[in-house]
């Protein structure tokens, strides 16, 4: 057997059984020269498959022609088999306890009832969004440039929180742990954290609502934890615990896994890796295809609607410029009001091709302090892709 | 920090594999084509109004070709993640899936011995690997 033939059958027998309640799914055949290959998770529409366990489920493309991303097509990616399936709201407390005068235990409901409800518009990003475009390739999940998804996010700042607990002096980090579990003892649950100023800016939440919703489960329910303009890493799902710490917090997943070369842009050289590294944190400046999608067939002499998404860490998208004539020329896309400064900014322009032909399509965005995208970028761990994306296309 | 058994219930793993139902009976339809639309209806088990929020998970159970190093593989990756995990990825080098390997027994704590681990190596190079490569620039990934 090739491997080809291997990877179609592994492919087709997809999600063959399920668990004890058996239920039996329906499979239906795709187009033969799509290499697509979708999945239903519970609380979720079709999405990307990846892997199920855990599950790294990906956004179709067109999902982003909405600002919002729907909850039901938003991005998934757990790192530890052992995610919660179930959660009882009347039991379920979000612990708070370290270097605290006064340790908290509270509901989802608590949070509803006794705190300031904050929201906010943000885009989340994995790291390793777009990771299958590194060349060489790297191994990790072989994600397109889904998995990424923008929302409306609400819930209580963790500045409210932490005061309540009332921290003492000489907090340095705060570590947020969820209800994931680890598949043997030897591996490090995961447990990521924020330095105790970062944590208590204000804007850094405990989301109980995502797009005026409860969460899905497998996106974090009941609470997740939101780190505006900041890797997916840190925004820690089914969050249950937040800890003070007087001290720096380690472990695998902030001092060997999630680490970037502290060099412009995380790049580094396959010949030359980077000795100096440093914790994955700021989204880089990038923008997305929306439309078209590649391979699109475009119509000669009628004008074809291009648009994508932009966004950084919060300084805002100043400007998009497109070429059609891969990279020979720019103009200047247009720019949609700005929904919020952590939120995507959409771009758009209008084409009209004169020829019958192929076409490279490629855009740049700028952000506010002149923050621009790479033309060659690459590091060991496929993390913070933000070269200057080219979609092909054909007109006929 | 509060036992987090209190709050909720977990996917069991390898056990709700096993109690699965068996393979499709069109595979071999299917393998003619590169996609498989999975859809399964609503798979939400709470009711609406029920404090307790449950869901059921799909598995995946593929079928791997025979080779040496299969029950290896079989027994000691599939018991933490989805094959998918090997599936998903490039052809990668004999170099690349060695450090892959061995990153799971050194680092994870996979229970394999340095015997396993060559077995296991072979295995993934034969579903998916590639030709040696002079250089490798993966093997020092940061553990992600």
């Amino acid at each position: 057997m090739n491997r080809r033939r291997f990877l179609q059958l592994v492919g087709a027998t997809g999600v063959a059984a399920l668990t004890s309640s058996c239920k039996r799914m329906t499979s239906k055949v795709g187009t033969p020269s799509s290499r697509t290959n979708l999945i239903r998770f519970p609380e979720k529409t079709e999405m990307i498959f990846l892997t199920d366990r855990p599950p790294q489920l990906e956004t179709p493309i067109h999902y982003f022609r909405q600002d919002l991303t729907p909850n039901e097509a938003f991005f998934v990616r757990w790192h530890l088999q052992g995610i919660p399936t179930s959660v009882d709201l009347r039991t379920f407390r979000l612990n708070v306890s370290g270097h605290v005068r006064q340790p908290l235990q509270l509901s989802v409901d608590d949070l509803r009832s006794q705190f300031e409800p904050i929201s906010i518009i943000a885009v989340n990003q994995c790291s390793g969004n777009s990771r299958s475009f590194f060349e060489p390739r790297v191994p990790g999940g072989q994600w397109k440039h889904g998995a990424v998804g923008n929302a409306k996010w609400t819930g209580v700042s963790a500045k409210s929180i932490l005061d309540r607990a009332q921290v003492k002096s000489g907090a340095v980090d705060v570590s947020f742990n969820g209800l994931d579990v680890p598949p043997l003892p030897s591996v490090a649950d995961f447990v990521k954290a924020l330095s105790f100023d970062h944590a208590r800016d204000g804007e850094v939440m405990i989301a109980y609502a995502m797009n005026d919703q409860t969460l899905p489960m497998v996106n974090g329910f009941p609470l997740r934890l939101v780190v505006p303009g900041w890797y997916g890493t840190y925004w820690v799902k089914a969050l249950s615990d937040i800890t003070v710490l007087p001290h720096d917090f380690h472990n695998y997943w902030t001092d060997i896994g999630y680490r970037i070369p502290n060099a412009p842009n995380g790049t580094e050289s396959p010949k030359d890796l980077a000795k100096d590294t440093i914790p994955i944190n700021r989204f880089n400046v990038r923008s997305i295809f929306v439309r078209p999608e590649p391979d699109e067939i475009l119509r000669p002499g009628v004008p074809n609607e291009i648009e994508g998404v932009a966004f950084d860490s919060g300084h805002g998208i100043r400007r998009v410029e497109l070429s059609t004539d891969g990279g020979a020329t720019w103009a200047d896309a247009r720019l949609d009001s700005e929904i919020g400064k952590y939120s995507w900014r959409r771009w758009r322009s209008s084409w009209t091709p004169r020829n019958r032909g192929q076409y490279r399509l490629m855009a740049r965005a700028t952000n506010a302090i002149g923050e621009t995208q790479s033309k060659e970028q690459w590091n060991r761990s496929g993390f913070m892709w933000n070269v200057i994306q080219q979609v092909d296309v054909k007109v006929a | 920090m509060a036992p987090k058994t209190k709050n909720a219930l977990f996917s069991l793993g390898l056990t709700a594999l096993v109690a699965g139902c068996g393979p499709s009976s069109n595979i071999s339809k299917e393998a003619d084509h590169e996609i498989t639309n999975a859809t399964m209806g609503s798979m939400l088990d709470s009711k609406p109004d029920s404090p307790i929020h449950t869901i059921v998970m799909p598995h995946d159970e593929p079928v791997f070709p025979p080779g040496p190093g299969r029950d290896e593989f079989v027994t000691a990756c599939v018991v933490c993640h989805s094959p998918r995990y090997i599936t998903m990825q490039p052809r990668f080098s004999r170099t690349v899936w060695l450090a892959e390997v061995n990153k799971m027994k050194n680092v994870y704590g996979a229970h394999i011995s340095d015997e396993q681990v060559l077995k296991i190596k072979d295995y993934l190079v034969s579903i998916n690997g590639e030709p040696d490569a002079a250089h490798d620039p993966s093997v020092a990934k940061y553990g992600e």
